[in-house]
């Protein structure tokens, strides 16, 4: 438990983790569940519930924002999943949501979500079940104070809420050591001849986004200990909109940089992420054609608070076309030359024929296309 | 009318085809102990309550009702085995009350004036609808207040309040009735204030023949019953109604499928076999999920998917989690959707919603007594389908049919004469070979050649349904074939649209029809200026002449048919020359039908060979027709080796020549090059004529003769085009150059191509110049 305040405490303020962020909404809900609460959990899953997708009507003074904008079914399956003794696999394209979702899931269940072990290539068992300090090691030979616990071991041993991210980054023999973790619930250590047990409470969040299967397609031993949920990329031009503006307005005053963008542009910046995802314009009358680049929510948010930078330190102080068409070349033209032909040729099929802000933008992007 | 008395009698509302209703509908059966239990439905179909009882008859089946006037209307009143109306008269049978319908007749409901009356769904589902006031709305006050009550749709809302909960007859009679008078709150439709005022009228009429009330049990849709108790009936109302049209009822089987496609608060039932599972349960609806996951995973293991026994589990203690958590008191289907889609199928939810979600519609197909209610169609349907072994689910199935051994044979003639008499059932979907053809044609000529048919067949009720009606054309389905194929040939205008008739009759194997054809087909041929009517006719008649007549049964013999053939064949010659002379606009019937005759011409010993040649060859020299079809003429002439190389490079290049009009020269080519290209192009002198042409037209004229000419030359496939560019490069003597062309031709690798130097790239510039 001492090591999670550590934490939080080291963690510089530029980004607070959910549980702090929001601790005065989880503690208004914690006060005020009457509802019979799963053994470990800091809430019930009716608050739990009223926690993620927020709350029309304040509690005990507090008002509930919503954590998560989308489908009511997702999250109610997510949380009677983790009350299970099955883990819960969250999988979609990148940039729709998993690890903010995992990260508030656990924040209000646990009351902590800094248990998180990022799965990457280089991801070892070390890293699933617990490692040595080594200095310690060959002084005093195998102690348990010279053991070093993966987070996921600390999650078993106070009965919390574990976050894996990218499992399928890793390799499978890697994935499958998550097997008997999810299965007996317990770690052996055999260098101290004991096997530590997981209290009530605890689970395993995991999240891989849909571009990455394949890479490393999780074995179906492995599966089967998970209940998958797809988090959908958003569909609803109205509802990205105001996810996009909300979460952009946070990292504002989270880094403390920036000015508000005029909301006329988000939409134009959502109109086009949503056109060329579906490869086809509102009306449905042109086609278009769909870059490589994963045009997420989340890219969405990172353009537009990008742009208000621009704006800010650059330009006039308020975000013009000439800064959104700057940060949205970097982010729709990633890698691929292909890419810059599919914008370019949106912009002359698409923004030039429309009035207003999409003039603008497409002037201000022509110049930057060029070549 | 006494109203007083009306709310005297027992009533029961229902909402159709809901599982729990009927539980507890039995219940207060089993209270109340009618004498006379009352249902909604059409009361012209009292009289099958028996064939709906019997022991025999497996739900789901429905009523129908039809004219019998010749116009086509239908309606159908749907039961399943858990729908309340039919578990109200199933009850009254074993009970010894008496059990009547009550709502207006069919003759009445098929007169009304409503939106088209499409099959069955439309109407009945109309007819069936208790209380949505205005179903056309976009969101109706049903759904609206399901969203309101945090329910995703107005059938999860049904479910979590109405079908989960165990209700006794005492509480649920009240709250059904409440729902219904919030929906009834809203201006109801006329029509259904009118079949109230029939209803109540037909329930006093039980009431004044000697019954108590009290022992009189009305079960009705909740908006009907809502509106008796609340004495809200105008007896004037059902003046209103319409007189009735002459009808028929009877009871046919129906299926799960169709019943999940009616949607809406009347029937509401977005998956019959999961409320079947329910109703066999006694509505304990955990079981009927746990049962329908069991299904999935059995049918996720056929399809070689993993779904073990613990996902099974899991998926079931996670639908129960989550209609805990929805504070429902049982799984309702979407929790069973959600649930399956997180475990089953690892969050891909394409599997559900593409094919797995069939099965929880089911595939049942209902059964009928056979004592009653089927009539010669239908049993002559049910026993071919039977005896022949045809798919009678409603799925669809394909198979096919090898037309070299007799039985199967039949099953063709079984199934075209289904086809003609526009009964749905099974429809064609090619020769089940790999070949391509697109939408493949049904009958006619092609239909002859198969010596292998593939069909696809699906029962639906609409089959019964159409058996049904179809009644009125004859009693076999042979005498409906037969009076259809006549009907169609007392439309036939032209040869060609008889000979058609002519030959679906020898398809169908109506031989009566077969003589008549032939008669009619006889008689317009004579008067039949039509060259290309003729010519498919002569074509129809040579393909009978060369297969069909073994399949022809009749007794007029093969001979009959090969004299008319070649009678019209004679026919068709003679219109050639007129039907050449033809604009530019026309031409193009024209030259099928020149193709035609000669197909004909080669194929059939029996047509005048040396007659056609002649006037071919008439076609070829003459110029007052139209130059297309003398440049097919030539071709045709051509390719049957009528005429000499050196001929037809002379004849060729006297069309091209400079002094004929270059947009007759072109169209001459276009008819020219209809014909096997192959075969023209790879003769160095056509080439050549071809060749001199081009270069010789003007550019002014050129321009005006480019589409014609790109029409003709466009057609050449890739492997014309190599020979026309050899040959013109032999012409030219461009023999090195050609040599460079050809290995760029031959060059498959792109980017070898890239390297070749300047040079070649040159050379394909000039190839394409030439193209």
């Amino acid at each position: 438990m001492s090591d999670q305040v550590d934490s939080v405490q080291l963690m510089p303020d530029i980004r607070l983790p959910a549980e702090a962020k929001y601790k005065n909404e989880l503690d208004a809900l914690a006060a005020h569940d009457d509802k019979p609460r799963p053994p470990g959990w800091a809430l019930s899953p009716r608050a739990v519930e009223m926690y993620i997708l927020g709350s029309p009507k304040p509690v005990g003074g507090v008002a509930i924002t919503p954590k998560y904008v989308g489908d009511k079914g997702l999250i109610q399956v997510c949380i009677a999943t983790l009350a299970s003794d099955r883990a819960l696999m969250l999988v979609g394209e990148p940039g729709t949501a998993k690890s903010w979702l995992s990260e508030h899931l656990s924040a209000a269940v646990s009351g902590t979500s800094a248990l998180v072990v990022q799965g990457t290539a280089g991801t070892s068992e070390d890293h699933i079940k617990y490692s040595w300090n080594y200095a310690l090691l060959l002084a005093q030979g195998p102690t348990p104070e010279a053991l070093v616990p993966s987070p996921i071991l600390r999650a078993m041993r106070t009965g919390k809420f574990a976050r894996f991210e990218e499992v399928t980054r890793t390799s499978p023999e890697i994935q499958d050591s998550l097997i008997s973790i999810l299965s007996e619930k317990q770690v052996s250590v055999p260098e101290l001849g004991e096997v530590t047990s997981a209290q009530r409470g605890f689970n395993l969040i995991a999240t891989a986004n849909t571009r990455d299967r394949g890479v490393n397609e999780m074995s179906a031993a492995l599966k089967r200990r998970f209940n998958f949920v797809t988090v959908p990329v958003v569909e609803d031009l109205e509802q990205e909109i105001q996810i996009v503006t909300k979460r952009e307005a946070e990292l504002r005053t989270d880094y403390q940089v920036g000015v508000p963008p005029p909301e006329e542009l988000s939409r134009v910046l959502l109109t086009l992420f949503h056109e060329l995802r579906k490869g086809v314009t509102k009306d449905g009358k042109t086609k278009v054609r769909t870059p490589g680049a994963v045009l997420s929510t989340a890219e969405a948010i990172s353009v537009l608070f990008n742009s208000s930078i621009l704006a800010q330190q650059f330009g006039s102080g308020t975000v013009t076309s000439q800064e959104l068409a700057a940060s949205l070349v970097g982010a729709v033209v990633k890698e691929q030359e292909d890419d810059v032909k599919a914008l370019r040729e949106y912009m002359e099929t698409v923004a030039k024929s429309r009035t207003g802000p999409w003039k603008e933008l497409y002037t201000a992007s022509k110049k930057l296309l060029r070549g | 009318m006494d109203l007083a008395l009306l709310s005297r009698v027992q009533h029961f509302p229902v909402r159709h085809h809901s599982p729990r209703t009927t539980a507890v509908l039995l219940k207060w059966l089993e209270r109340v102990k009618p004498t006379v239990v009352l249902v909604e439905g059409p009361c012209d179909a009292t009289g099958l309550v028996d064939v709906l009882c019997d022991a025999q008859t497996r739900p789901p089946v429905a009523i129908l009702g039809y004219r019998t006037d010749g116009t086509p209307s239908s309606s159908l009143w749907p039961f399943a085995a858990y729908s309340p109306e039919y578990q109200a008269l199933k009850w009254a049978r074993a009970n010894g009350a008496r059990a009547e319908f009550i709502d207006i007749p069919v003759g009445v409901s098929l007169a009304v004036d409503r939106a088209p009356p499409g099959l069955g769904v439309e109407s009945e589902s109309e007819s069936m609808e208790g209380s949505t006031p205005v179903p056309d709305e976009a969101v109706p006050l049903t759904e609206a207040f399901a969203r309101s009550q945090g329910h995703r749709s107005f059938e999860e809302f049904w479910e979590a309040a109405f079908e989960a909960p165990d209700w006794s007859p005492e509480q649920f009679r009240p709250v059904l009735i409440a729902w219904a008078d919030v929906v009834n709150a809203g201006p109801r439709s006329a029509y259904h204030r009118q079949r109230d005022a029939f209803m109540a009228r037909k329930v006093l009429e039980v009431v004044a023949s000697g019954v108590a009330p009290e022992k009189v049990a009305v079960v009705a849709g909740a908006a009907h019953t809502a509106a008796f108790l609340a004495g809200d009936v105008d007896p004037k109302e059902e003046a209103k109604l319409p007189p009735p049209g002459p009808c028929a009822v009877t009871v046919i089987p129906y299926s799960f499928p169709r019943l999940a496609e009616q949607l809406g608060y009347g029937a509401g039932n977005r998956a019959p076999h999961f409320y079947q599972k329910a109703h066999e349960a006694n509505c304990d609806f955990r079981r009927a999920t746990l049962e329908v996951l069991l299904d999935f995973a059995a049918h996720l293991r056929m399809r070689g998917f993993s779904a073990s026994l613990s996902d099974v589990l899991e998926a079931y203690r996670l639908a129960v989690t989550l209609s805990d958590l929805r504070e429902k008191s049982a799984p309702g289907l979407d929790e069973l959707r959600e649930a399956t889609v997180a475990t089953l199928c690892r969050g891909d939810a394409t599997h559900v919603d593409s094919f797995l979600w069939k099965s929880v519609v089911g595939h049942e197909v209902g059964q009928v007594a056979s004592r009653i209610g089927q009539n010669s169609l239908q049993a002559e349907f049910w026993r071919e389908v039977g005896e022949r072994r045809l798919p009678r689910t409603d799925s669809p199935e394909t198979f096919s049919l090898r037309l070299n051994n007799p039985v199967e044979v039949g099953s063709s003639v079984f199934l075209h004469r289904l086809r003609v008499a526009g009964i749905p059932y099974a429809s064609l979907s090619g020769t089940g070979s790999s070949r391509k053809g697109g939408e493949a044609e049904a009958g006619g000529y092609a239909a002859l050649t198969r010596v292998r048919e593939a069909w696809q067949a699906q029962w639906t009720p609409s089959t019964d349904v159409a058996l049904v009606e179809k009644i009125v054309l004859g009693d076999s389905l042979e005498a409906v074939t037969t009076r259809v194929l006549q009907e169609r040939l007392t439309q036939a205008k032209t040869t060609a649209q008889a000979a058609d008739v002519l030959l679906e009759s020898v398809i169908t194997g109506c031989s009566q029809t077969v003589v008549q054809a032939l008669k009619v087909c006889d008689a317009h041929a004579a008067t039949d200026a039509d060259l290309p009517s003729l010519a498919s006719a002569a074509r129809a008649l040579s393909g009978l002449m060369a297969y069909g007549t073994s399949r022809a049964h009749s007794d007029v013999g093969d001979e009959a048919v090969a004299s008319l053939g070649e009678k019209t064949f004679g026919r068709a010659l003679l219109r050639v020359r007129d039907a050449s002379a033809c604009g530019p606009d026309a031409v193009a019937q024209v030259l099928d039908a020149l193709r035609t005759l000669h197909e004909v011409a080669l194929s059939q010993p029996r047509a005048d060979k040396a007659g056609w040649f002649v006037e071919a060859r008439g076609l070829m020299e003459s110029h007052a027709v139209n130059p297309a079809t003398s440049g097919l003429a030539t071709g045709l002439l051509y390719l049957a080796r009528e005429l000499p190389e050196a001929e037809v490079a002379l004849e060729v290049g006297r069309r091209l020549s400079q002094a004929v009009d270059p947009a007759d020269a072109a169209a001459y080519l276009e008819g020219f090059l209809q014909v096997n290209a192959l075969v023209l192009v790879k003769s160095r002198d056509v080439v050549k004529a071809l060749d001199d042409f081009l270069v010789s037209v003007e550019p002014e004229r050129f321009r005006q003769t480019l589409p014609v000419l790109r029409r003709a030359l466009g057609s050449l496939g890739a492997t014309e085009r190599r020979y026309l560019m050899e040959n013109v490069m032999g012409v030219r003597q461009l023999k090195d150059k050609g040599r460079a062309v050809k290995a760029v031709l031959e060059e498959k690798d792109k980017a070898t191509l890239k390297d070749l130097s300047a040079d070649l790239g040159k050379a394909l510039d000039d190839l394409d110049d030439l193209l």
